[in-house]
């Protein structure tokens, strides 16, 4: 139990996915965890881009219908326990798309938030946000990791 | 393009994911090799639409333009600028001199973190981590500067009809940070760029690989830094009346080649910090924001301009009441596509994924990549790790 909590503890996965957003948020994820200046690496948060080796799913960008079933399945392959961050205004509540279609109904192209189509453990709001909040939602997301087991 | 539906060829396809760590938008690219030269190349970009343009029919054209901000997360200011620029145009509204000044900032400073995007993710598949990291480190001190010019470290919001917003506006006290922080960003780029183009393995790595004509980048519609590159002298920024004040020069390479690219980039950043400092310097004194004017029926407006990837179109009508009729934008990256896919033919097939972000592609990423051999009929898919493995793997 101590060895998996503290292996768990000493090296999170992060896999950032994008589902059709405008790219500002994807790449505040990548300063704040790959570029040398917020740097999460140091604090032994790695970015990966493989679905088996992720603890946290980083999610922007509203859903769009064409990448929804590819995000289910990369959501069923990253092993349990698993949290699922949304991560900026479109990724959480669906953003300038949210009510999109308005009186006439749902959009041809987009679901919607991240929650719609698997569930959400973290929200980050923000268009986009600040890399110094994505530190934080990531810090406060790792001892949910070491619960859930 | 090559016939891709033969009937005598098995196809294996191995499902790997959407991102790539390289450029992070999903968009899927075909090889068709010979061996392992490449012959045709196939790129398919349809997962991320989301249908902006319908969104902004029937919207108030204050309301709508602030959505063309949300097109992209790279070059965000300069489809605000040019949607209102051409609303403004359209309805003959008068804009102040230092809001013209004060928006070519914000398209300069975007066009040098982009570049500087650019050239950390081209070193990083290149598997030029200390290259990469440093381009990094240098685009931080920009995003910094943006957010201390505007409040946002991505969609600025430096532009709004008659003007610009007030938060944007620069004081006194502000010129002299912005031309304090500017001096300590030449001094990095100036040296990066020493570094970069003088170093004998990065350059023999890239400086043969990649070709575009100049015929077939004119053919196949390339534009921006990667038509500039080919040899063309065609740069938007001098047919858009903001930019006459400003004395600049045309980067043009001959060469073609992915070092080509690279080094246009490099050198446009810093013709780009030489416009924001003459900006500055004659920002002249007055009210940033006309608002006497009225928005009303408009007939069928256009406006071209330059981003950091090339031409930039917009154009809209409005009705009676000010709401957007028939908003249509194009982007340069949907006019370059198929001059990367050209640029890739003939070339080894681990130099693929480099040649394509040399192009800077600024839609998704090469998610996976499906190898087509013509002699041996078949076709199998490589995920971003392998690729890039090969890329840096590759003996010069």
């Amino acid at each position: 139990m101590m060895l998996k909590e503290t292996s768990r503890k000493n090296a999170v996965h992060i896999m950032l996915v994008y589902t059709g957003g405008c790219n500002g948020c994807d790449i505040e994820v990548v300063n704040a965890v790959l570029s040398p200046f917020y740097d999460l690496e140091q604090y032994k948060v790695m970015l990966t881009w493989n679905p088996r080796e992720a603890d946290i799913l980083a999610v922007t960008g509203p859903v769009t219908k064409k990448i929804a079933p590819a995000l289910k399945e990369i959501y069923d392959a990253i092993p349990e326990p698993k949290l699922v961050a949304a991560i900026g205004a479109c990724a959480t509540v669906g953003g300038p798309y949210a009510n999109l279609g308005g009186d006439l109904g749902s959009s041809d192209q987009i679901i919607g938030g991240v929650e719609k189509v698997i569930p959400v453990d973290a929200k980050l709001p923000g268009c986009p946000p600040r890399p110094e909040d994505i530190l934080q939602v990531v810090a406060s997301v790792i001892p949910l990791l070491a619960e859930k087991r | 393009m090559a016939d891709t539906d033969r009937k005598d060829r098995a196809e294996y396809e191995v499902p790997l994911g959407i991102v790539h760590s390289a450029l992070l938008e999903p968009f899927r690219t075909r090889l068709f090799v010979d061996d392992e030269t490449v012959v045709d190349a196939e790129i398919t970009y349809d997962s991320a639409h989301r249908g902006i343009e319908r969104i902004m029919e029937g919207m108030p054209v204050q309301k709508g333009l602030i959505i063309t901000e949300r097109i992209c997360g790279i070059c965000s200011h300069i489809h605000l600028w040019n949607g209102t620029r051409m609303v403004e145009q359209g309805l003959g509204i008068e804009v102040p001199q230092r809001a013209h000044h004060i928006r070519v900032i914000g398209n300069e400073l975007e066009r040098i973190h982009s570049h500087l995007l650019f050239l950390g993710h081209a070193f990083e598949i290149l598997g030029h981590e200390t290259f990469s990291m440093r381009c990094f480190m240098l685009r931080e001190p920009v995003q910094n500067i943006l957010f201390f010019l505007s409040g946002n470290r991505v969609h600025y919001t430096i532009s709004v009809i008659g003007g610009i917003r007030p938060r944007a506006d620069i004081d006194k006290e502000k010129r002299r940070t912005l031309l304090g922080m500017l001096n300590s960003l030449e001094e990095g780029c100036k040296n990066f760029a020493n570094r970069a183009l003088k170093d004998s393995l990065i350059v023999s790595r890239i400086k043969e690989i990649g070709y575009l004509s100049k015929d077939d980048a004119v053919k196949y519609g390339a534009l921006g830094p990667n038509l500039r590159a080919s040899g063309v002298c065609e740069d938007v920024r001098t047919r858009v009346s903001e930019y006459s004040n400003f004395d600049f020069d045309i980067i043009v390479y001959d060469g073609g080649a992915v070092l080509d690219r690279v080094a246009c980039r490099v050198f446009e950043v810093l013709e780009s910090i030489k416009i924001i400092r003459q900006a500055l310097e004659t920002l002249p004194d007055e009210e940033p924001m006309n608002v006497d004017f009225e928005i009303g029926e408009m007939g069928f407006s256009t406006s071209y301009n330059e981003a950091a990837r090339g031409e930039i179109y917009d154009s809209c009508a409005l009705d009676e009441s000010g709401r957007i009729k028939n908003y249509i934008n194009r982007t340069p990256s949907m006019s370059s596509i198929s001059a990367m896919e050209v640029s890739c033919i003939g070339d080894h097939l681990t130099d693929a994924s480099l040649i394509i972000a040399s192009c800077d592609p600024c839609l998704t990423c090469t998610n996976r990549i499906t190898v087509v051999d013509e002699n041996k009929g078949r076709e199998y898919v490589l995920g971003p790790d392998e690729i890039r493995s090969m890329t840096r793997r590759r003996r010069i």
